[in-house]
């Protein structure tokens, strides 16, 4: 019985052992894809943070509102934008990796992981453009609206914005794939919803002063028995 | 009216020139890219120019579009159409045109070819042919031996509130000269000046400014050129439409902030301001006051005051900022912006333009509450004054100017000392 102990324990140990030493060149060729993707990324983090100072980015950002002014402790645009990039590479090494594995079903996994990384950068895209437009046209139609004399300048500008993200954020979505068609017809209701809300209340509840709007425009103030309004007499230049 | 007498003032701008180069034609450009000139106004142009400076030969041009640009032509010859899509072009006497939309490249080039003794850039506007008007601001040039002369109307002290409260002390202040009225597309010029001018690199280096009028005005005020300033009378009227406050300070300032950021090393050494040479007698109009709305006014001011303070906020110090503050808690019958206060601001709003802390056509539009809150401060005070007393607001206003230039030098060497 010892001896039949014995050899099992023998042939059980000699079996992990081959089976770790069939694993070991898989695992070591994944630590060194790892080590490789580790060097990319401060190369790719190091190369796309000169880029962007080259391109003045963290000035350009502020210039237009997207980002804040600087300040001790405040992190610049151009850190966080290279700092993704470097982890973005960092995580493509990992899929690279898992691919090395044997196993059919992680391989399956990595090769699906890799088709979908260009929607994912793509919707990170979209959605970078579209928070960064929609911060630079809040603010062109703040400025806009005051300099016009609009006392709902700043409702004209949150709106704008607003509508601009979800603009980008439906459009990232959908090239994700997320939601499927609800997504698209959801995104209509919505916006059918809100334009056919403004024109009732333009149209039913706000008739008169359209009206009296346009009467405004259209007719010459001595038509109306009006003195002319008291800015057109000044002359800026 | 215009005004034919001359009454030349001591302490001209630069040497004395010699007349060698001022015995050439007087060539004369029209601007017609707006509206066509009618050929009769051009032959009675002509022929007073022969009245008044018999002996000479004088042309006159029209100016019009040829393709995205302007040309010089005979009078009666169709130009282009304006380039589509382009809005009207905006008026001459009102002043602050692009390098690409004005006449000027194109009347340095015919004056050299021709070799004109002087050139005048004038509007299209109707003027009294009984007046000497020309003469006024030809002669200096002809006779006295200056290279530029600028042409300043008389106006009601509620008009041309850009030019009275922003454009005017600001070049003062930056450039020691009190060229009254700076900002205007009309010009007189000399052939020496306008060869310079032609040769200068910013044709090449930067043409979307070169060749605008506040441009003109800097080279001559920052160079040796001889400059002087012909009144010429009651202004004659805008030909185009009125501009909305907002797109004449986003067009006007960004070219005059412009200039200030090309002549920064100049302008750092200049202290105080000295009178340029004046012919014509200077003055205001007094009589009708022009309709405007001082309620209005101050609340488009009050309203920038509470939605616009966060982009204030990047460009004024928080002393400016308070002040703004305690200003538009004020009624609009007693709305006042302190002297002091407003050069401040235009000072900060230089320098911002300056260091891009904001994009710049969004800078120039955010001032426009200020400015018609400056506007409503002034009508408030020089309404009741008369044309002599408004004047003598103005001057005050200048040495407000003056006196806060080390505040913009300060702020322009070191911007980085003002972090918001």
């Amino acid at each position: 019985m010892w001896e039949d102990t014995k050899r099992t324990f023998v042939e059980s140990s000699e079996r992990i052992v081959r089976a770790i030493a069939r694993l070991m060149p898989t695992l070591l060729a994944m630590v060194l894809i790892l080590l490789v993707a580790a060097v990319a990324a401060g190369a790719a983090r190091l190369l796309v943070r000169r880029v962007c100072l080259r391109l003045d980015l963290d000035r350009r950002l502020r210039e237009w509102g997207v980002a804040l002014p600087a300040a001790e402790g405040r992190r610049e645009p151009s850190e966080a934008i290279s700092r993704l990039a470097g982890w973005g590479v960092l995580a493509l090494g990992f899929v690279l990796g898992l691919g090395t594995i044997e196993a059919t079903a992680t391989s399956v996994l990595a090769m699906r992981m890799l088709e979908y990384l260009p929607h994912v950068v793509v919707a990170l895209l979209i959605l970078a453009a579209g928070i960064t437009g929609s911060r630079a046209l809040e603010r062109s139609v703040l400025i806009g609206a005051v300099s016009m004399g609009i006392q709902s300048a700043r409702l004209l500008g949150l709106g704008t914005r607003w509508l601009v993200v979800t603009v980008a954020v439906a459009m990232a979505l959908e090239h994700l794939g997320v939601g499927g068609t609800m997504l698209p017809v959801a995104f209509g209701i919505l916006f059918g919803g809100i334009v056919l809300a403004l024109a009732l209340a333009v149209g039913l509840g706000a008739r008169d002063v359209v009206a009296r709007s346009l009467e405004r425009r259209f007719q010459e103030p001595a038509e109306r028995g009006e003195a002319p309004a008291a800015t057109d007499d000044l002359k800026h230049l | 009216m215009r005004d034919a007498t001359y009454s030349p003032s001591p302490d001209p701008i630069g040497p004395p020139r010699d007349r060698m180069e001022r015995t050439g034609p007087i060539l004369v450009a029209v601007d017609g890219r707006a509206s066509p000139v009618p050929p009769d106004d051009v032959r009675r142009l002509e022929g007073s120019l022969r009245l008044r400076f018999p002996g000479r030969e004088a042309v006159v041009m029209v100016a019009g579009w040829e393709g995205p640009g302007v040309a010089l032509r005979a009078p009666g010859t169709a130009g282009d159409a304006p380039p589509p899509g382009r809005p009207p072009p905006p008026t001459l006497t009102g002043g602050g045109i692009p390098g690409p939309e004005s006449t000027m490249g194109a009347l340095l080039r015919e004056m050299d070819r021709r070799g004109a003794a002087a050139a005048a850039l004038l509007s299209g506007d109707v003027r009294d042919a009984t007046r000497d008007w020309l003469g006024a601001l030809l002669a200096p040039l002809l006779d006295e031996g200056f290279d530029y002369a600028c042409p300043a109307y008389l106006r009601h002290k509620a008009e041309a509130t850009l030019n009275t409260g922003v454009v005017y002390p600001l070049t003062r202040a930056l450039y020691g000269w009190r060229l009254r009225q700076p900002l205007g597309g009309e010009a007189a010029l000399s052939l020496p000046l306008a060869r310079k001018l032609l040769s200068d690199p910013d044709w090449r280096r930067d043409p979307a400014q070169a060749g605008s009028d506040a441009w003109v005005v800097a080279k001559v005020l920052t160079g040796a050129a001889r400059a002087c300033q012909s009144w010429l009378g009651a202004w004659p009227g805008a030909s185009g439409p009125r501009e909305d406050a907002s797109l004449a300070l986003g067009r006007v300032l960004g070219l005059v902030f412009r200039e200030a950021e090309r002549h920064a090393e100049r302008w750092q050494r200049v202290e105080g301001s000295r009178p340029v040479v004046t012919f014509g007698a200077p003055g205001a109009l007094d009589g009708e006051v022009p309709r405007v709305s001082v309620d209005r006014l101050v609340a488009t001011f009050q309203l920038g005051q509470r939605e616009l303070g966060a982009v204030w906020g990047l460009v004024l110090p928080p002393a400016s900022l308070l002040a703004l503050s305690r200003a538009a808690a004020l009624p609009a019958a007693s709305f006042r912006l302190d002297d002091v206060l407003w050069a401040r601001i235009v000072y900060d709003f230089a320098v911002a333009h300056y260091t891009r802390v904001v994009e710049r056509r969004q800078l120039l539009r955010s001032l426009t509450p200020l400015y018609l809150g400056w506007v409503a401060s002034f009508l408030n005070e020089a309404g009741a004054l008369g044309a002599g007393a408004a004047e003598e607001r103005v001057e005050a206003l200048c040495t407000a100017f003056e006196r806060e230039k080390r505040y913009l030098i300060s702020r322009w060497r070191w911007p980085d000392t003002f972090n918001p």
